[in-house]
C-alpha cells in the first residue's frame, strides 16, 4: 500500500509542475492566480496524504486545514486587489 | 437556535482537538459558548431552511457533478477540443442571500459552470458548451435549490 | 475496503490528470477555470475520500471529512472570486466564431 501512495504522490507532483507552467508562463494575471489555486488545493491533498504514509493523519489534517483557510484568505485578498486595480500595464 | 451553534462549535472542537482531557473540553465549551455570545444574532430569518431538502440535495448535487465531470473530461481529452463557450444571463426567482450562496456555489462546483457575477435575481455564468448548461437553463437548478428554503409562514 | 479506497483514489488521480491537460490545452481564463473546477471539485475530494476511507471509521476519518468540506465549500468561492475579478478588469471570453 505504501508503495501506490508514494506513486500517487509522485503523480500529484508532476501535475504540480504543470500548474508551475500555467504560472510562469500565463498570459494574463488571472492565469497565474488560478495556477496557484490549483498548486495549493493540490498541496492539501498532498499533506493528508504524506500523513496517511508516515501514520501521523491526527498532526498532518491540522495542518492542512489551516493552509486550507490560509489559501482563502490569500486569494481572496489577490482577486480583491486585482479587482479594484485591473490588468498591470505591461 | 444559539445554543444548537454553540454544540456545533464543540463538537467541531472535540473533532479537530482529539484530546480529551477534563482540561482541553472545558476550554472548548468556553470558547464555543464564548464565540456564540460575542457574535451578533443574525437579521430574523424570513425562510426557513429545511434540513429534509438538503439531505436530499447533496446526493443530487454529487451525481450531478460526476455527471458533468465525465462530460468535461471528455471534451478536455478530445483531440479537436470541440468546446463552445458563452456567458448566459440567467434570470432566477431566488433573491435572498442564502439561497444565492448556494445556488452560486453549486454552480461553481459543477464543472462545465462557473458563476461570474451575481446580483439578486441575475446571474452571469460562464458555461463551457451547450449541454452542460441544459439544467441550469431548464430551471432545474432554481428548482432544487429553492426547496431548501421555504418561505415561513407565519412571518410572511 | 482497501480496494474501495483504492477506486477512490484511483479515479481522483484521473479527474487531477484531465485537470492539469485542460489547464494547458484551454485558450483563455474563463475555461481555465472550469479545469481548475474539475480538479477541485471532482479530483482532490476524490482522492481525499479514498484517504479517508483508507483509514477506516475513527476520528482521523471525521478529521479528513472536515478538510474535505472545506475544499468543497472554500474553492468555488476562490475560483468565483477570480472569475469575477477578470471580468471586472475588462477580460471577455473567447467564441469559437468570434476567432
Amino acid at each position: 500500500m505504501n508503495t501506490f501512495f508514494f506513486f500517487v504522490l509522485t503523480t500529484i507532483t508532476i501535475l504540480m509542475l504543470v500548474y508551475f507552467y500555467r504560472v510562469v508562463r500565463g498570459p494574463s494575471v488571472f492565469d497565474r492566480v488560478l495556477g496557484l489555486n490549483g498548486i495549493s488545493t493540490k498541496a492539501i491533498v498532498l499533506l493528508v496524504l504524506i500523513g496517511t504514509m508516515f501514520e501521523r493523519v491526527d498532526m498532518f489534517v491540522d495542518i492542512s486545514t489551516g493552509y486550507a483557510l490560509l489559501n482563502l484568505v490569500g486569494a481572496l485578498a489577490i482577486a480583491k486587489f486585482l479587482e479594484e486595480r485591473g490588468e498591470s500595464p505591461k | 437556535m444559539r445554543f444548537f451553534a454553540a454544540f456545533a462549535l464543540f463538537v467541531l472542537w472535540l473533532v479537530l482537538s482529539a484530546s480529551y482531557n477534563v482540561l482541553h473540553m472545558a476550554t472548548g465549551a468556553v470558547v464555543a459558548s464564548m464565540v456564540v455570545w460575542l457574535s451578533p444574532t443574525a437579521a430574523p430569518h424570513l425562510r426557513q431552511f429545511s434540513w429534509w431538502a438538503a439531505l436530499m440535495y447533496v446526493p443530487w448535487l454529487i451525481v450531478r457533478i460526476l455527471k458533468s465531470g465525465f462530460h468535461v473530461s471528455r471534451l478536455i481529452l478530445d483531440p479537436a477540443l470541440p468546446i463552445a463557450p458563452e456567458l448566459i444571463q440567467h434570470k432566477t426567482k431566488l433573491s435572498s442571500d442564502g439561497e444565492l450562496v448556494v445556488l452560486g456555489n453549486s454552480i461553481t462546483l459543477t464543472p462545465g459552470t462557473i458563476t461570474v457575477e451575481v446580483a439578486p435575481g441575475e446571474l452571469i455564468v460562464h458555461a463551457l458548451d451547450a449541454p452542460s448548461c441544459v439544467e441550469l437553463k431548464s430551471g432545474l437548478f432554481d428548482e432544487r435549490v429553492g426547496r431548501l428554503f421555504s418561505v415561513k409562514e407565519d412571518q410572511k | 475496503m482497501t480496494w474501495l479506497a483504492i477506486f477512490l483514489i484511483v479515479l481522483g488521480l484521473f479527474f487531477l490528470v484531465v485537470g492539469s491537460i485542460g489547464m494547458l490545452r484551454l485558450p483563455d481564463v474563463f475555461s481555465r477555470a472550469h479545469a481548475l473546477s474539475l480538479t477541485d471539485s471532482l479530483g482532490a475530494v476524490l482522492v481525499l475520500a479514498g484517504l479517508a476511507v483508507y483509514e477506516g471509521f475513527s476520528m482521523n476519518f471525521l478529521r479528513i471529512l472536515v478538510v474535505l468540506v472545506l475544499v468543497y465549500l472554500l474553492n468555488p468561492v476562490i475560483s468565483h472570486a477570480t472569475i469575477r475579478a477578470a471580468y471586472r478588469s475588462g477580460l471577455r471570453p473567447t467564441n469559437k466564431e468570434s476567432k
